[in-house]
């Protein structure tokens, strides 16, 4: 709280005071009071004048400039309903007061909504769940009929990803926390996702290898599996045409292990390159290949985000593309030892 | 042959697992009624139990961890909830695996056997004729020779060994290779295939493993 400003505020005040002092010093020198009289009145108004004003000053600077700080100290500035109190004048109850309305009538606001959300999550993912077990039958339909039809397969395939993506979706923007990090074998997760689209790889004629030497790393292994599914669909829709090949591997350094999913598909335009995890964005390749949401790589960052992975990409145009994902090695995480 | 109970509410999945099963071999029961599950897994007394979650009455982790109370018949776990907490959570509940729907039929059936296998401590060695194939340590032999395979022929011949008689089709041989991390592709296959042939014939079987046209292989 600036003195400056507050004197600012208070200037009708002081005009008044000081119009009502000159006034009574005049009245005084009409009646021809003695000087001294006189000065020890100019001197008394003054002095009343000036530690009025400054004790109505400590008062309202002691408790705003508490209310200034805490927000300060607050990482969430909505909870200082919490740590305020008010001082023994009016004014600091009244102001409590209101703080303390609007934030519970926002809060409640935000309950709604936030409960409106998880009812839609909730919903989305039972239904989720629904569309799961008539597919499932269809596969079982499909496999158990006397020649099983590949190409039907790979369209059911297609289905369970695109209801994998609104799930991670959901889960990515809206979960409060449904994942789990513990260790978990990258060789495990590479093997569901390659034996999960090993149809569109043999289909794509695409060389697929994997060679994961340093294999545990701490994360949610679903989330994961989704995660590479997700890359890896990618580097088979935008393969190059002849001699496709998909390299996983990983590495470590210290704590930290990196795991590599590199294709020799058409690359990325470099102007692309630093847009792709963006929400919607298709880029030159999406365009031109069609069927490109432009979500996929968007939810991955999320996810990434989340899991604390850090996720970058590289890639030449008609060349190559290679997403990294790094895993910590953090101990905090680790339930198993705990 | 193993008995197979499946516990799941739709009717459609529990008809067409049914019939995958069967034609593998194993002998199968639907559960109906789902408010006396637990007596009617006892009167069947299954070697295994495919126990889906979302099941009327009791949740399938409830009937799970009552099971768990009386009986330690294998469970695996077939669900639409892809949940690695839930995983967790049911195999803390005494689960011996988990699948997540919609699943590769073939994978299911593996998973299937691999666990009955754990339970039943089968040996590690499967025969034919006065061949033996030996998995731990990788050979196949006669009382007279002994040739070393490779992982990819171990697991085709694997494959065949359990299926005698029956055909086996490229394609189940290529889930089973990829499912132990062999991203191989179909002419390797073919390769792989053809190697295991001449390793027989060296060991005096020709002729052994018929290619059946659109259809697959068989060990005759």
């Amino acid at each position: 709280m600036k003195f400056g400003k507050y004197l600012w505020d208070k200037i009708i005040h002081i005009i008044v005071y000081v119009t009502l002092s000159v006034l009574i010093v005049m009245l005084l020198n009409a009646f021809r009071v003695n000087n001294e009289l006189i000065t020890a009145v100019i001197v008394l108004l003054s002095a009343a004048g000036t530690v009025l004003l400054f004790i109505d000053f400590v008062r309202k600077r002691r408790f705003y400039n508490n209310i200034i700080h805490k927000l300060e100290e607050l990482d969430k500035k909505y909870l200082i309903t919490e740590v305020v109190t008010p001082e023994s004048f009016y004014e600091s109850e009244l102001f409590t007061d209101i703080l303390y309305i609007t934030d519970k009538s926002m809060a409640e606001n935000i309950r709604k909504y936030k409960e409106s959300i998880d009812n839609f999550k909730e919903y989305v993912e039972m239904w989720i769940h629904e569309v799961k077990i008539p597919l499932a039958s269809l596969m079982l339909i499909n496999h158990n009929s006397n020649n099983e039809n590949k190409k039907y397969t790979v369209q059911l395939n297609r289905i369970d990803n695109f209801l994998e993506q609104i799930l991670y979706y959901v889960r990515s923007e809206y979960a409060e926390k449904d994942f789990i990090i513990k260790y978990t074998d990258l060789n495990k997760v590479i093997g569901n996702v390659a034996l999960k689209n090993k149809d569109l790889i043999l289909e794509n004629n695409i060389e697929l290898k994997a060679d994961i030497k340093e294999n545990m790393v701490l994360t949610d292994g679903k989330w994961l599996e989704f995660i590479i599914n997700q890359v890896l669909n990618n580097s088979i829709k935008y393969k190059r045409e002849n001699g496709a090949s998909i390299k996983i591997y990983s590495e470590k350094s210290g704590n930290i292990t990196r795991l590599n999913i590199e294709d020799n598909g058409i690359g990325i335009d470099n102007c692309d390159l630093s847009r792709v995890f963006e929400k919607s964005f298709t880029g030159k390749n999406g365009r031109h290949i069609g069927k490109s949401t432009g979500m996929g790589l968007y939810i991955v960052k999320k996810l990434c985000d989340r899991l604390g992975h850090t996720v970058d990409i590289q890639s030449k145009k008609g060349e190559y593309t290679c997403l990294t994902i790094t895993f910590a090695d953090n101990e905090y995480y680790n339930i198993t030892k705990m | 042959m193993s008995k197979i109970m499946i516990v799941e509410d739709d009717k459609v999945v529990s008809k067409e697992l049914a019939t995958l099963l069967e034609l593998s071999g194993y002998t199968v029961e639907i559960l109906c009624d789902f408010e006396n599950s637990l007596d009617k897994i006892s009167e069947y007394n299954p070697d295994l139990i495919l126990l889906d979650i979302n099941i009327p009455c009791l949740n399938g982790d409830q009937l799970l961890q009552n099971l768990r109370k009386v009986s330690d018949i294998p469970v695996i776990i077939v669900t639409s909830n892809s949940d690695e907490i839930n995983e967790v959570l049911c195999m803390s509940y005494g689960a011996d695996d988990y699948v997540t729907k919609p699943y590769n039929p073939t994978i299911l059936k593996l998973r299937i056997s691999a666990v009955l296998k754990r339970v039943n401590k089968n040996s590690d060695i499967l025969t034919y004729g006065n061949l033996s194939l030996d998995i731990c340590k990788g050979t196949i032999k006669t009382e007279k020779s002994e040739i070393s395979l490779t992982k990819n022929e171990m697991l085709i011949l694997q494959h065949l060994f359990n299926n005698r008689g029956h055909i086996v089709s490229r394609d189940s041989l290529m889930t089973i290779l990829w499912n132990n991390a062999e991203y191989i592709n179909e002419n390797a296959l073919t390769v792989n295939v053809s190697r295991i042939r001449s390793k027989l014939s060296e060991l005096g079987y020709e002729d052994v493993i018929e290619t059946r046209k659109g259809q697959g292989y068989i060990l005759v």
